[in-house]
């Protein structure tokens, strides 16, 4: 076996192991279009180092075609990691550039401009080699000037594009406020480019020193440069399967929160907003009355300024879904309790209720954000379905809060509802005449106020 | 859409023909870029992009941080003017009656945008409205010659492609150019909002964010 079969034996076994290792190990884990791409390249870099090994080639053009073709996969892989760093694989594999990428426009054309400048001088160097053919999978024969240039054309743009590619993986290692795991992930795809483009250098030297180095030390040297960039090889292919291996599962699943963008967000949008402008229109006439006397209540029996603001949406929420006109007519009970339904699937997940916030106004970091589960409108919707619809609240249900009573009262009074269907009069009684006796007195400290004399 | 390009010179004929060449080429290579006159509605994705040149990627903010970031990558200066109509009900009742929750204005002279936002809306509708007006700063919404007779059918497929039309003058963030139907620009502003608003409560958490960090 000559020792260019033997290499090839030995880079063809190690290839074959590691596609080994991919296909039992991380591929039934973790399929990404990467690791598929990885796995089919390594099967083809194992067969094409194997058919090397077993025939012993001879002739400068087939050791040419060989010799690129070997080439071929690692390009492929530099020209791969390129594209989805540049986010140039976007369109059709659904993925986003690397974000030190994304805020740097010229390294995102360099990045992306990998796969037509690899693919050109692979093509330039076959063209160098077919033309003036050497002896190329001869490990330590000497070569001609010509195979120098062959090898340069193709490891020079592969190391900088190599070396371009570590240096993204390091800077998003680097963020801020990174998960460990993303830390690792990239450091070791940096470590694993890394290894490329010293791979890609060592070659050239490599080949430089075939063609001009004599000696005889020169046999030593080589054979060391081709272990370290077996070493080189192995580091590089572990690196890769650890930075493929490391998996992070979000909190918030993708499916969940496109969900949520177009079921809630925009139901809810579209609730708050007929709202607003059915009240500013003054569509609901009988409100402004019975709104302040209801927050005049509540502020006599002394409740917090929360419950205070339930009670008002809760009045907005009743004499909207109660008038006839046609500028509420979007807002029924039936979308009143798809929305509150909605809002209690988000307040299912712990984790995304505390984390969906809205400011509570323009620049106004002092007060505290809204939550789903802070904002009045939960709460109202739940108490207006109960006023307006009487549904919701069984026998054995959870005695409603004086904030509520009040509403009632205060709708009831300003024929909103009608006051037989009060259904939670027997449950408090107490409750009920506190509330009676609060609006009363709100009412007359109003009219008090509107009429002096 | 169809736009009439006078070919006075044989080499601009030669140029546009070598670009036509070029542009599989390139769009090989870089990310897809939107200017071949149609595109479909902007995804979460593509937001997350916009949000990593504003340097907003993966980190919790505000609207205000985005209206800062914004202006500051346009180069313009971005108001947010909240009136408190509340003291004054004839004017929420007319801003009510016209349909309108804000108002945006553009100043390309003074390279100033205000936005109008009344006061009473309710927090999550002010938040969304002022995330939706500078959602059109971002997609270059007011840097078109906007043609009022252009209609085209708001289909609810995600893929559809919508035709664009060409920025006349000033800097957008959206890569993709502008659509030629108002009530499409209207749509995209709705999801670029809504894509904020999560994208800000979520910060490190948000798994769009997290793809960028996990390319391979």
């Amino acid at each position: 076996m000559s020792a260019a079969q033997h290499q090839a034996l030995v880079l063809g076994s190690v290839s074959f192991v590691a596609f080994l290792v991919f296909l039992c190990f991380l591929l039934p884990k973790r399929r990404t279009k990467f690791s598929v791409f990885a796995a089919c390249n390594l099967l083809f870099v194992a067969l094409m180092f194997g058919a090397v090994a077993l025939v012993d080639l001879s002739g400068g053009r087939a050791e040419i075609v060989v010799a690129v073709m070997t080439e071929l996969p690692i390009v492929l892989i530099v020209a791969w990691v390129c594209l989805a760093l540049a986010g140039g694989l976007s369109v059709q594999l659904g993925t986003l550039p690397a974000e030190p990428v994304a805020r740097r426009p010229r390294l995102r054309a360099i990045l992306g401009s990998a796969p037509l400048v690899l693919l050109l001088s692979v093509g330039l160097a076959t063209a160098v080699g077919l033309i003036w053919p050497s002896r190329a999978m001869r490990v330590y024969a000497p070569a001609p000037p010509q195979f120098f240039v062959l090898k340069g054309l193709i490891m020079a743009p592969e190391a900088l594009y190599a070396g371009f590619a570590a240096l993204v993986f390091v800077m998003a290692a680097w963020a801020p406020r990174l998960k460990r795991r993303f830390y690792f992930k990239n450091l070791a795809f940096a470590v694993g480019m890394v290894c490329i483009a010293t791979i890609a250098l060592e070659s050239t030297i490599f080949a430089g020193l075939r063609v001009w180095l004599e000696g005889d030390g020169r046999r030593t040297i080589l054979e060391t440069l081709n272990t370290l960039e077996a070493c080189l090889a192995i580091i590089c292919i572990l690196a890769f399967t650890v930075g493929l291996s490391l998996r992070y599962t979000p909190a918030v699943a993708t499916t969940l929160l496109h969900r949520l963008q177009t079921g809630w967000l925009h139901a809810q949008e579209q609730f708050e907003s007929l709202e607003w402008r059915a009240v500013s229109a003054g569509a609901a006439d009988r409100l402004t009355y019975a709104s302040d006397a209801v927050v005049a209540a509540c502020r006599m029996k002394g409740l917090p300024e929360s419950e205070t603001q339930k009670a008002l949406a809760t009045i907005r929420l009743v004499a909207v879904m109660k008038d006839p006109s046609s500028e509420t007519q979007n807002i029924t009970p039936g979308a009143a309790r798809k929305l509150y339904e909605l809002q209690e699937e988000i307040l299912c997940d712990d984790v995304l209720a505390s984390k969906i916030s809205w400011a509570a106004g323009w620049r106004s970091r002092t007060h505290e954000p809204q939550t789903v589960k802070s904002a009045p409108l939960h709460d109202a919707l739940k108490a207006a379905l109960d006023l307006v619809d009487n549904h919701g609240e069984g026998e054995g249900a959870r005695t409603p809060p004086l904030w509520h009573y009040i509403v009632a009262v205060s709708a009831a009074d300003a024929k909103m509802i009608d006051p037989a269907q009060i259904s939670m009069q027997p449950r408090d009684a107490a409750k009920h005449s506190a509330a009676a006796e609060a609006y009363d007195a709100a009412k007359r400290s109003l009219r008090r106020l509107d009429d002096p004399e | 859409m169809n736009a009439d390009v006078p070919k006075r010179y044989l080499t601009g004929l030669f140029l546009t023909r070598l670009a036509s060449f070029w542009r599989p080429l390139s769009n090989l290579g870089a990310a897809q870029s939107h200017v071949d006159g149609a595109r479909s509605l902007l995804t979460a994705a593509e937001f997350q992009e916009e949000l990593a040149i504003l340097g907003l990627s993966g980190r919790r903010f505000e609207p205000e941080d985005y209206s800062d970031a914004l202006g500051d990558y346009l180069n313009i200066s971005i108001g947010v003017h909240v009136i408190p109509d509340s003291w004054y009900p004839e004017l929420s009742r007319r801003l009510a009656i016209s349909g309108r929750l804000g108002e945006l204005r553009y100043s390309e002279q003074v390279n100033m945008a205000a936005i109008f936002v009344p006061g009473s809306l309710p927090p999550l509708v002010l938040t969304l409205t002022i995330l939706h007006e500078l959602g059109h700063l971002a997609a270059g919404d007011l840097l078109i010659e906007p043609d009022e007779e252009f209609e085209e059918d708001d289909q609810h497929d995600e893929e559809a492609k919508y035709t664009t039309l060409p920025l006349t003058k000033g800097k957008k963030l959206a890569r993709g150019n502008p659509f030629a139907a108002e009530s499409l620009r209207e749509r995209e502003a709705n999801l670029r909002a809504s894509y904020a608003l999560f994208a800000g409560c979520l910060g490190d958490e948000n798994p769009y964010a997290h793809d960028m960090y996990d390319v391979l």
